[in-house]
């Protein structure tokens, strides 16, 4: 199963296997990263999943719709180059080794 | 193959107080059945409801989200020009709302929200025995959600309105004329409660006109979209917390799990939408012929998708008629639909439920039924009307 590290905000890190087909959001919250807040469970409402992708992953990251790109602007931390949606990040074989640093703050 | 068809009026009284027998024939008759009283198709599995909400290009919303077709002469109603539109039309609307809508706006109110909900949970303490609908639901959201948009929405007028436009939605039925005959007196108000002049200078609404003078939306999209929240945000939330209230009421042991821990009450809220979905259906219209899970389905033809149905399905769920505040279903029901129309007040009706839920839990030790609830039968919702209640604390 392919594997995802997230560095949460206090710099600890933690590696998950996701299933191909399954958001980072729902693997992060189902495990209990605190960082990931997700409150509306994927519907591009409340950008509360805001990770920042670490670069040389990022051509291999789907493209956005329309509407990540906008609430990517209602993001806490505010927006950075190489911010997405965490429920919007599918996992995919291509994406094995992917890491992501949670942003901070969510809300 | 050709669409099973399923001989049951989805709008008969009986059937609109208690939908789960029907329910449960449509999604046990198939991927897609064929309604035969109206001549309309209908999907109540989780996945056909997803497939047809998420796939505009075959399903238009163009044709309205009710069972007749807006576009055809004698049905005609004034469109909702987000939600009965289709992308690439309906993408700038939404962005435009979107901004004024946003998490960032909507995180600023929960002060103000939480405070109310203090305020009106100490008058049901008070009271002891009291309606959930009136007492506790419509008084909470009637308090902020019209001062948080910027309209003034007194509470018969509202209610008279509401039940107008969710029995509209639904065929000409006995139900859809006394509706239409009771909401008489405040179509006046109705139409002029959205104007301009009457929002509240410096607010949302107010600035949905400032983005019509902008030319940001096309003009008669302000005036509209204080409609739609008018429509889509008051009914439905009212009905929510409503149906949030009752099950815990009736289920002891989910109460004492939110009262161990109350950060449960946002989870507990999810879960009343699934099991309880305010919209129960919300249609589409087949634009060419095309096929469904192996179905052949007619173009130009009504698809209504049963939210509540596809909120129970076994396929999907688990013991699905287990009311468990620890299950994770947001963003996985339908309650607030999926796709490019899914729900865009979703987070203000999320900050309310949380709000008057927490400082009910916090401020009562049991909460218990005093009385059997009363449903009110609306061609689209599933509604409480009367939900008498006890409070028990110290
Ligand atoms: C518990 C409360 C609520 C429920 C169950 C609910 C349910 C829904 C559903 C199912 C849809 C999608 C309909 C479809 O695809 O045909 C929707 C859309 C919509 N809702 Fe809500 N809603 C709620 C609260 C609110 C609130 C508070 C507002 C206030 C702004 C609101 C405004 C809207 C609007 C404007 C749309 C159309 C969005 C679009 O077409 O892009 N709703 N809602």
């Amino acid at each position: 199963m392919p594997k995802v590290t997230f560095i949460n905000p206090d710099e600890t890190r933690v590696e998950l296997e996701v299933p191909v087909g399954t958001s980072l959001m729902r693997a992060a919250t189902a495990h209990g990263l605190d960082g990931i807040v997700g409150d509306c469970g994927g519907g591009l409402t409340c950008a509360t999943c805001h990770v920042l992708v670490q670069e040389e992953f990022l051509p291999n990251t789907p493209s956005m719709t329309p509407n990540e790109e906008q609430m990517l602007d209602f993001t806490a931390m505010g927006r950075q180059i190489n911010s997405r949606l965490s429920c919007q990040l599918v996992m995919t074989e291509e994406l094995d080794g992917l890491t992501v640093r949670i942003a901070d703050p969510q809300l | 193959m050709e669409a099973p068809v399923l001989d049951i009026d989805p709008y008969a009284t009986d059937v609109l107080k208690n939908p789960y027998p029907f329910h449960e024939e449509l999604r046990e008759t198939g991927p897609v059945a064929l309604i035969k009283p109206h001549g309309v198709y209908a999907v109540g599995r989780h996945v056909e409801a997803s497939e047809v909400l998420n796939d505009p290009v075959r399903f238009t919303a163009s044709g309205g989200i009710g069972i007749q077709d807006i576009r055809k002469p004698g049905e005609f109603r004034v469109p909702n020009r987000l939600l009965e539109n289709d992308p690439p039309s309906h993408t700038n609307i939404r962005g435009v709302l979107s901004r004024l809508l946003s998490p960032i706006v909507i995180r600023g109110w929960r002060e103000q929200f939480e405070s109310e909900a203090k305020k009106v949970v100490a008058q049901i303490v008070e009271m002891g025995e009291f309606d959930g609908v009136e007492n506790l639901a419509e008084e909470y959201v009637l308090r902020v959600f019209p001062d948080a948009l910027g309209v003034k929405l007194p509470r018969k007028n509202v209610l008279a309105i509401g039940e107008m436009r969710f029995n509209q939605s639904g065929p000409q039925n006995e139900l859809y004329r006394i509706a239409m005959e009771k909401a008489q007196p405040y179509l006046e108000w109705f139409e002029s409660s959205t104007q301009r002049e009457n929002v509240t200078p410096g607010s949302i609404s107010e600035t949905l006109f400032v983005c019509e003078d902008k030319g940001e939306i096309e003009p008669g999209i302000a005036s509209n979209m204080v409609r739609s929240f008018i429509g889509g945000g008051t009914d439905s939330t009212i009905t929510g917390i409503g149906h949030t209230l009752n099950l815990l009421a009736q289920n002891p042991d989910q109460w004492a799990e939110l009262k161990a821990n109350p950060n449960k009450v946002k989870s507990a809220f999810e879960e009343a939408l699934r099991m309880e979905t305010p919209f129960q259906v919300t249609y589409r219209t087949t634009t060419g012929e095309t096929e469904l899970s192996g179905v052949r389905l007619e173009p130009d033809t009504k698809i209504g998708v049963f939210l509540g149905a596809a909120n129970r399905d076994p396929r999907k769920w688990p013991n699905p008629d287990k009311f468990d505040v620890s299950r994770d279903t947001a963003g996985i029901h339908v309650g607030f639909g999926v796709g490019a129309h899914i729900c865009i007040g979703q987070m203000i009706a999320r900050l309310e439920a949380e709000a008057i839920l927490r400082a009910v839990v916090e401020a009562v030790d049991r909460l218990e039924p005093a009385g059997a609830p009363r449903f009110r039968p609306i061609n689209q919702m599933r509604q409480l009307d009367y939900l008498p209640l006890r409070a028990i604390s110290g």
